[in-house]
């Protein structure tokens, strides 16, 4: 991510003095790392995500987005993305996997299912990730576009940006 | 006149002929459904007509292609045709030999659910009987591991039972996390 000089000058926070010296707060210079540097942890288990592949893929390429170092394991990222049917059976490994990822973490939730079961509201599928996990950005769709995920992405590089903290420790910060 | 007659000299496939000359007090019902041989045996000689199935040299029914069962309680007509056997369970066999397929049914009262495991003569019966069981409740007498396969270990019922409600019974929202994860 090159910086060039209007990016400083118009960036929130950010001064710039005469010569080379910009000044700005730490919590600006970590946000704007983090928030270019997001590594998703894909937990794709039913049709969205051959989406999110898509979406990783040349074509929509999310590396233009900073978030194209995918994990595959939960302690290497920072963005969980689940895209699919989440079954009772499998809740317990999300919620664990979720678990293991550091703090500060975020959650989008890809697609009718994970959000909210989609068409199957049946005996084992779990009718919304977000009674067990914080979910930070929803993305409506059966199956949502890659673009729909690219927003998704840049709604949580906003969120990191404006200084929020995601879902997940907001309950920790209220006590 | 002519089109009767014709359907009339239909040869009798193979398998049947040679299960009637087998095994036929073990035959209930023979049929055939889109192109597919379907007999129905009995269950207490169901493990011999499929051992003979798979042994029999001319026959050789060696592929078990899917062992799955139907819950016909909410279906009258079905259930009367076999002394109200609630469920039905369906072996898909193939042959590579004789490049047929056959489709075996095994009625199951509902107030004795064992019958015979077929994992003797396919392996691959295994977590097909598994399954079976873990959707209907099955017992497959002789199976060697009869645990779910599909649901979580401690869920109660079998939701492909057609009394099951879909929504199931609550599941949904008290399923057990810590024993899960154990
Ligand atoms: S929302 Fe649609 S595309 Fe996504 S997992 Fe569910 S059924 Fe598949």
């Amino acid at each position: 991510m090159g910086l060039t000089n209007t990016d400083i000058q118009s960036a929130q926070g950010v001064e710039q003095t005469d010569g080379n010296i910009i000044t700005t707060t730490i919590d600006r210079v970590v946000n704007w790392g983090r928030k270019n540097s997001l590594w998703p942890m894909p937990f794709g288990t039913a049709c969205c995500a051959i989406e999110m592949m898509a979406t990783l893929a040349s074509k929509f390429d999310l590396s233009r987005f900073g978030s194209e170092a995918i994990r595959f394991s939960p302690r290497q990222s920072d963005l969980l993305i689940v895209s699919g049917r989440i079954s009772i059976k499998m809740m317990p490994v999300l919620k664990r996997i979720y678990d293991q990822m550091p703090d500060p973490k975020w959650v989008i939730s890809m697609g009718a299912c994970a959000s909210c079961g989609g068409v199957f509201d049946t005996y084992t599928l779990i009718q919304g990730v977000d009674q067990f996990i914080p979910v930070d950005v929803y993305i409506p769709g059966c199956p949502p576009r890659p673009e729909d995920l690219i927003d998704a992405v840049l709604q949580v590089q906003q969120k990191i940006t404006s200084g929020a903290s995601p879902k997940g420790v907001e309950h920790l910060l209220e006590t | 006149m002519n089109e009767e007659k014709e359907v009339e000299e239909q040869p009798i496939p193979l398998v049947i002929q040679k299960l009637e000359a087998h095994h036929a007090d073990a035959l209930l019902s023979q049929g055939e459904m889109r192109g597919t041989v379907v007999v129905v045996v009995r269950k207490e000689q169901a493990y011999a007509v499929l051992e003979y199935l798979k042994t029999d040299p001319e026959l050789a029914y060696t592929f078990l292609v899917d062992i799955t069962a139907v819950d016909n309680s909410q279906m009258e007509s079905e259930l009367m045709q076999f002394d109200y056997a609630r469920y039905m369970v369906v072996y898909q066999l193939y042959s590579y030999q004789g490049q047929c397929r056959l489709r075996v049914k095994v009625p199951v009262h509902e107030n004795d659910l064992n019958t015979p495991s077929v994992t003797g003569l396919w392996q691959g019966a295994n977590w097909l009987e598994r399954e079976t069981y873990d959707m209907f409740g099955i017992n497959f007498e002789g199976h060697p591991d009869l645990r779910r396969i599909l649901m979580p270990d401690d869920f109660e019922g079998h939701p492909l039972q057609k009394d099951y409600p879909l929504r199931g019974r609550g599941e949904r929202e008290s399923f057990n996390f810590d024993k899960q994860n154990a």
